[in-house]
């Protein structure tokens, strides 16, 4: 018996290397068994990125990264193309992160060890110290309100501009600047021993940069 | 502001957003040029800003990557059925299937020298999580009970917002995997063809005897004076593409060359029996049919009896049946390739 090979041929993947978002999903829509992968592929860090911190929990954010993706495969055909893919994915996935803090009482059961898988593939710095900060920060977030949680997570962790990540949470400007606000005003007190531990400045504007430029 | 000397932090937020009015953010920066504490408050408004944007980027873990593909690939499955059912409406295949004649069945290839149908592609790239690998043990939200015991989970009821996407990597439950001696050598000499697994590109997990064997007392295998056929228990999480076979090193994997009597549950052994009845019928024939394997095991992570059954030996084909704990079907009935 000979089997084919498995994967498509190496030029239709090219193409579909080369394709736009916005490609990919009509061809999914089309009926193209490949296109739909692609795009996971290309986005699910940045998707798990959102979702595990707005969600600080790695096995609820990998639930609603899940459920996000199958969302947005069955509700391909929605997509009209006014918005670019990524902020429909985006708001899909923090959709499905807002909808399971809602109902986070109904939660079963805390996967220990998917926990520390996080935790092994997450790169932590070298610095113990800087350790201590992530995970200082990840605990303070929790302690916001979620639409404030999720508009410092897309703004001030993800470096998207205040433009997208109003089109994400699809509301006005003004409401993500303010929630923002809002929101720091509350870490601050809580993370203000934290600044003079490690020399923010140098270590975040170079990573910050990073962020908003990737 | 607190009272008449310093402004709060939201204030001093809503200044560096540029959110305050014009007259009130004159008077509040007035106030920063003089008041050193205000002036404190709003740098560690800023180092908030820093601590935020220096979090690491956390990369997807592998397995939360597999989970994804493996749901999206039953998504694709669905997708491919037509999109009318879904797993988790647990359909009662039965009826529905009952009246067709086999040949209406989703065609799979029959002969050995058919082109293996395409798998589903998002499932592709995901080498099947074995138990062996150090890949988290997920177990489906909903399957685990108040005092930590792992519950079967029951179609229909548990956890039926996720049933359509059950975790790849399947909990240490034991599961059994039912090999039928001999039955692939017979089928071998058949079909005139020979055992070729590396021709599959599928990262075909460990064959269920290291995986049984790692499990102890469980044992792979088991004959008892009356039973013609093995039930063997293996952790392997079967997927609907697994099931499409080939199936021969999964279901036919394990060997009577397995000793230990693990202690078979006899509603499986029930179970058994049930459906080879009906597959009996079904092939209009007067006696009950006689499965190939049967496998304890995982289907999309929930418990499952894995069943094979001569369709057509010469041409390959096997019927599987998949069934809970109350032996119904989890899904329908189909036709795979054995070898």
């Amino acid at each position: 018996m000979n089997f084919p090979p498995d994967s498509p041929p190496a030029a239709q993947h090219a193409a579909r290397s080369a394709s736009s978002d916005a490609d990919l999903l009509t061809s999914h829509i089309g009926g193209d068994p490949h296109a739909f992968s692609e795009i996971v592929r290309r986005h699910r860090d940045r998707m798990w990125a959102v979702a595990l911190r707005t969600l600080g929990d790695p096995d609820e954010a990998a639930d609603a990264v899940q459920d996000a993706f199958v969302s947005a495969y069955r509700k391909a055909e929605s997509f009209r193309g006014e918005a670019a893919v990524t902020t429909w994915l985006h708001r899909i996935v923090v959709n499905a992160c807002l909808d399971r803090m809602r109902r986070k009482s109904i939660r079963p059961v805390a996967d220990d060890e998917l926990v520390e898988a996080a935790e092994r593939d997450t790169p932590m710095p070298d610095q113990t110290g800087e350790r201590d900060v992530s995970m200082e920060v990840t605990a303070a977030l929790k302690l916001l309100p979620a639409d404030q949680r999720a508009a410092l997570v897309l703004v001030d962790m993800m470096g998207y501009s205040v433009e997208d990540a109003a089109q994400v949470l699809q509301v006005p400007t003004g409401t993500i600047k303010s929630r923002c606000a809002r929101g720091r005003a509350k870490l601050a007190p809580i993370l203000s021993h934290l600044r003079n531990r490690s020399d923010l400045s140098r270590v975040s504007s170079a990573k910050g940069a990073e962020l908003r430029d990737g | 502001m607190t009272g008449d000397t310093h402004y709060d932090l939201e204030i001093l937020a809503e200044l560096a957003e540029g959110l305050l009015d014009d007259a009130t953010a004159v008077r509040v920066r007035e106030h920063l040029a003089v008041c050193d504490p205000c002036g404190e408050s709003l740098a560690d408004l800023a180092a908030v800003r820093e601590m935020l944007a220096a979090m690491p980027v956390p990369a997807m873990p592998m397995g939360v990557a597999l989970r994804i593909d493996k749901a999206l690939g039953a998504e694709a499955e669905t997708r491919k059925a037509g999109g009318g059912l879904r797993l988790d409406e647990a359909p009662d295949w039965d009826r529905i299937m009952g009246d067709s004649p086999w040949e209406t069945a989703p065609s799979l290839p029959m002969t050995a020298s058919t082109p293996a149908t395409p798998l589903v592609p998002a499932a592709r790239p995901a080498p099947q999580p074995a138990p062996s690998l150090p890949e988290p043990a997920v177990v489906g939200l909903g399957v685990l009970a108040d005092d930590g015991t792992i519950v079967p989970a029951r179609r229909r009821k548990a956890s039926r917002r996720r049933s359509w996407a059950m975790p790849v990597a399947a909990s240490v439950a034991a599961a059994a995997v039912i090999g039928i001696a001999g039955a692939s050598v017979t089928m071998l000499s058949a079909s005139g063809d020979e055992v070729r697994p590396g021709d599959h590109n599928l990262a075909l997990p460990p064959a269920p005897p290291s995986v049984s064997s790692s499990t102890g007392a469980l044992g792979p295998g088991s004959t008892t004076p009356g039973r013609s056929y093995v039930i063997s228990k293996s952790d392997f999480n079967y997927s609907s593409d697994v099931l499409n076979g080939p199936l021969a090193t999964y279901v036919g994997a394990t060997g009577p060359g397995s000793d230990g009597a693990p202690s078979v549950d006899p509603t499986v052994v029930r179970c058994v029996t049930k459906i080879s009845e009906r597959v009996g019928k079904r092939l209009h024939s007067e006696t009950a049919a006689k499965p190939i394997g049967v496998d304890q095991a995982l289907y999309q992570g929930n418990e499952a009896t894995v069943m094979a059954f001569w369709k057509d030996r010469l041409r390959n084909a096997v019927w599987v049946y998949v069934v809970d704990s109350n032996c119904a079907n989890m899904r329908p009935p189909a036709v795979a390739r054995w070898q």
